[in-house]
C-alpha cells in the first residue's frame, strides 16, 4: 500500500553508459503499472532501482513520501518477483515463502500461519513440502508470487515473470496476477516486453525506449493517441502502417496520388509527414464502390487468423506493404487488386524526423498523473 | 557406447582381476603379517594366512608405548586425527570467507588479492619450510598442535574451487535474498553453505586425506613424541638401525592408521553421492 515518486531518476554505469537519462513518474496507490519496451531500453534497470538492486546515479525515488535512493532492498520493504523465479533451491516451498519473514523475525507460529494463508490464496497448500525442483514452471512460478505476498510488502516488483511459461500457463497466470493484485490492493509495477501483457494488465503502461520513457498513459489512450511514432509501432498487434506523405492545408497527399483530409490542418508551407493507419482501421472497399480516399493496393499475402484475416499488400511508391485487419470471412486471394478504405477519424500523424505526433495531445496524458 | 563381444569381456576382466590382485595383495600381506609373532615373521617367506597372535599386536600397539617411539599408537592416532581435521576444516572455513569475498563483495583490488592467493599454488610447503619453520619456532610452536596445522591452513586450490562455484550460484538467488533481507552472514549461512555442502564434503575428504599424509612438516616440527603424528611414526618404527624391525608391529601399526581415511572416504562419500543425486537439474 504505497505511492511512489520517480524524479528525474537516472542510471550511469561505471563505464559511462547511461541505461536510463532521467525518468519522472507517479505512481498512486494500489495502482499496477506495467513498463514496456524492447530488450536494452533500460526497463529492467528501472525496476531494480526500485528494488535497490541497483543504485541510484541521480534523481530522487520517493515511497510514500519518504526518500528511499539509499536505503537496501529489504529496507524498502519491497518484493521482487524473477524472471528466472530464484527460488532458493534447497529450501521447501513454505520455507522459500517464509525466509523474508525469517529474516524479520517473525516467530515461528506466526510465519506458519502466514504461509498457509497466503499458499491456501494461491493454491499452493498441498505442495509446502516440495523441493522447487520437484514443481512445474507454472508452480515455481506461483512459488515466487507467493513469496512476495507472504511478506505484505508495500509495492510489488514484477521482472518479466511470466516469460519463461508456455503460451496458455501466461494467459492463465496472467489474469492471476491482476486479480490478486486488485484483490490485495498492493501498488505493483510490472516490467514486459509483450505488448499483449502489458496491454491486459495494466492500469497505466509507460512505454520506453532507449532509457527514456515515450509516454504514459491508460494502455487504450496509448492505443488511440501514441505520442510517438515509437509508441505508436509498439502497442498494437499487427504494428500501425507507417505511410509517407505530404501535409499541404488540410489535405494529404500520399506519393500514389491519393488524397485524404488531414486531421491535423497545416497552416504553413507544405511539409513531409508520417500517416499512421492501424491494420484494423483500414476496410475492403467492393471494387467500383471505391471513392476518392481509398487506397488502391494489391494484395501480396493472406494470413488466415480466423476471426479475422490480415491482408499484407502493396501501396505504390511505399516501401513496407501496408497491413490491413479485415473479416474472416471476407474471400481475398493473393494477386487481387482492391481498395482500402482508412477510417478518417484515426488517422495519426508523426514529424518524420523527431517522430513525435504532430496534434497536440490532451494536457491529462501528456504527463503522469493517474486519472483519479 | 558399450561393446558386447564375448572375447573383449573375458580380457577385460582378466585385467580387472590382475589389478585387484596387485592392489590387494599388500594389503592382505599386511593383515596376515599383523597377526604372526616376530619369530615367524623372520622364516624367510612371507606368510599368506592369519598367524597364531589373533588381534593381540593391534591390542599391544593400542594399548602399549611402542618400541622406540615412547608412546602408544591410540596417542599418534589422535594426533593425527586432530592435524588432520584441523587442516581440513582450517582450509575449508578459510577457502569459504575468502572466496565468498572475492566472489561477492566489489572491493578495491579484488583482482590483486585473487592473483595473490593463486599465485601462492606455486609455493608448497616444501618450497617455503625453512623459513615457515623459522617462524613456527620463533613463535614457540614447536611440538604443539597449532604448529602441526597453522601453516598448512589455508589453501589457494581450495579457495578457486569454491570461486568457480559461487560464480555458477545465479546472481538472482543473492538478489532475492537481499530483497527477503538477508544480510551478508545470513546469505552464507542459509544460501550459500547449503548449496555448497557437496563441495564441501568432497574438499574435505581431499584435505582430511592431505592431512593426514603430511610427512615432512610434521616431521620437521614435532621433536617430542607426545605431538607425533602416526605417518612420521611409521616410518622411524622401521628405522632400527640394532636390531630386527618388529614387522607384526609395523603391519598392525600400518593398517590401524589406514582406518581413519578409509572411514573419511566411506562416511562422506555417501554426503557427496547424495549431493550429486539432489543437486539442480
Amino acid at each position: 500500500m504505497a505511492t511512489l515518486r520517480l524524479s528525474a531518476l537516472r542510471k550511469t554505469y561505471p563505464n559511462g553508459f547511461t541505461a536510463l537519462h532521467g525518468a519522472d513518474l507517479e505512481i498512486a496507490d494500489g495502482e499496477l503499472i506495467v513498463v514496456v519496451g524492447p530488450s536494452g531500453c533500460g526497463k529492467s534497470t528501472l525496476l531494480r532501482m526500485l528494488a535497490g538492486l541497483e543504485s541510484i546515479s541521480d534523481g530522487e525515488l520517493v515511497i510514500d513520501d519518504r526518500r528511499v535512493n539509499e536505503l537496501e532492498p529489504a529496507q524498502r520493504d519491497v518484493a521482487m518477483v524473477f524472471q528466472n523465479y530464484a527460488l532458493y533451491p534447497h529450501m521447501s516451498v513454505a520455507d522459500n515463502m517464509g525466509y523474508a519473514l525469517k529474516n524479520r523475525r517473525v516467530p515461528k507460529a506466526e510465519r506458519r500461519r502466514k504461509v498457509e494463508e497466503t499458499a491456501r490464496l494461491i493454491g499452493l497448500e498441498d505442495l509446502l513440502d516440495r523441493r522447487p525442483k520437484q514443481l512445474s514452471g507454472g508452480q515455481r512460478q506461483r512459488v515466487a508470487m507467493g513469496r512476495a505476498i507472504v511478506r505484505e510488502p508495500r509495492v510489488f516488483l514484477f521482472d518479466e515473470p511470466l516469460s519463461n511459461l508456455d503460451a496458455k500457463l501466461r494467459v492463465q497466470m496472467r489474469l492471476e496476477i491482476r486479480r490478486l493484485q486488485k484483490r490485495l490492493g498492493v501498488t505493483a509495477v510490472y516490467v514486459t516486453h509483450d505488448q499483449v501483457e502489458a496491454m491486459t494488465l495494466a492500469d497505466r503502461l509507460v512505454v520506453m525506449n532507449g532509457g527514456r520513457i515515450e509516454q504514459v498513459g491508460t494502455p487504450m489512450h496509448l492505443y488511440e493517441r501514441p505520442a510517438s511514432r515509437f509508441v505508436a509501432g509498439f502497442i498494437g498487434s499487427p504494428a500501425m502502417n507507417v505511410l509517407d506523405a505530404r501535409l499541404e492545408g488540410d489535405s494529404l497527399t500520399l506519393p500514389c496520388g491519393t488524397r485524404l483530409a488531414s486531421p491535423v490542418p497545416s497552416p504553413g508551407e507544405a511539409k513531409t509527414v508520417c500517416l499512421g493507419i492501424r491494420p484494423e482501421h483500414l476496410s475492403v472497399v467492393p471494387e467500383g464502390d471505391a471513392i476518392d480516399g481509398d487506397l488502391s493496393v494489391r494484395v501480396e499475402l493472406v494470413e488466415p487468423l480466423g476471426a479475422d484475416t490480415l491482408v499484407h499488400a502493396r501501396l505504390e511508391g511505399q516501401d513496407d506493404p501496408v497491413v490491413a485487419r479485415v473479416d474472416g470471412i471476407r474471400a481475398v486471394a493473393e494477386g487481387d487488386s482492391l481498395a482500402l478504405r482508412p477510417d478518417a477519424g484515426r488517422l495519426h500523424l508523426f514529424d518524420p524526423e523527431t517522430g513525435q505526433r504532430l496534434d497536440p495531445l490532451e494536457p491529462e496524458c501528456q504527463h503522469s498523473t493517474f486519472p483519479a | 557406447m558399450r561393446y558386447r563381444r564375448p572375447g573383449l569381456d573375458i580380457a577385460s576382466h582378466a585385467l580387472l582381476i590382475l589389478a585387484l590382485i596387485a592392489f590387494c595383495l599388500p594389503v592382505w600381506l599386511a593383515i596376515t603379517a599383523a597377526t604372526h609373532d616376530q619369530a615367524s615373521l623372520y622364516t624367510g617367506t612371507a606368510p599368506l594366512w592369519f598367524g597364531s597372535e589373533g588381534l593381540d599386536n593391534f591390542r599391544a600397539v593400542l594399548t602399549e608405548p611402542v618400541g622406540r617411539l615412547g608412546t602408544d599408537v591410540t596417542r599418534l592416532l589422535l594426533n593425527s586425527t586432530v592435524m588432520a581435521l584441523g587442516i581440513a576444516l582450517g582450509k575449508i572455513a578459510i577457502a569459504i570467507l575468502a572466496a565468498y569475498a572475492i566472489v561477492f563483495f566489489r572491493f578495491p583490488l579484488r583482482r590483486l588479492c585473487f592473483w595473490l592467493i593463486f599465485i601462492t599454488l606455486m609455493l608448497p610447503v616444501e618450497v617455503r619450510i625453512m623459513p615457515t619453520y623459522r617462524v613456527a619456532a620463533d613463535l614457540g610452536l614447536l611440538n604443539s598442535y597449532v604448529g602441526l596445522i597453522l601453516p598448512l591452513i589455508a589453501s589457494a586450490t581450495a579457495t578457486f574451487l569454491f570461486r568457480q562455484f559461487y560464480l555458477t550460484v545465479p546472481p538472482e538467488l543473492l538478489e532475492a535474498a537481499r530483497v527477503d533481507g538477508a544480510g551478508p552472514w545470513r546469505f552464507l549461512r542459509d544460501i550459500l553453505l547449503p548449496l555448497s555442502t557437496t563441495n564441501i564434503a568432497a574438499l574435505f575428504v581431499i584435505m582430511f586425506l592431505y592431512g593426514w599424509n603430511q610427512y615432512l612438516w610434521p616431521l620437521l616440527i614435532t621433536t617430542e613424541s607426545d605431538h607425533m603424528t602416526i605417518v612420521v611414526s611409521l616410518k622411524r618404527l622401521l628405522s632400527s638401525a640394532d636390531n630386527l624391525v618388529p614387522w607384526q608391529t609395523v603391519m598392525a601399526t600400518a593398517l590401524l592408521a589406514m582406518l581413519p581415511p578409509v572411514a573419511v572416504i566411506v562416511l562422506m562419500q555417501r554426503y557427496f553421492v547424495k549431493g550429486l543425486v539432489d543437486a539442480e537439474k
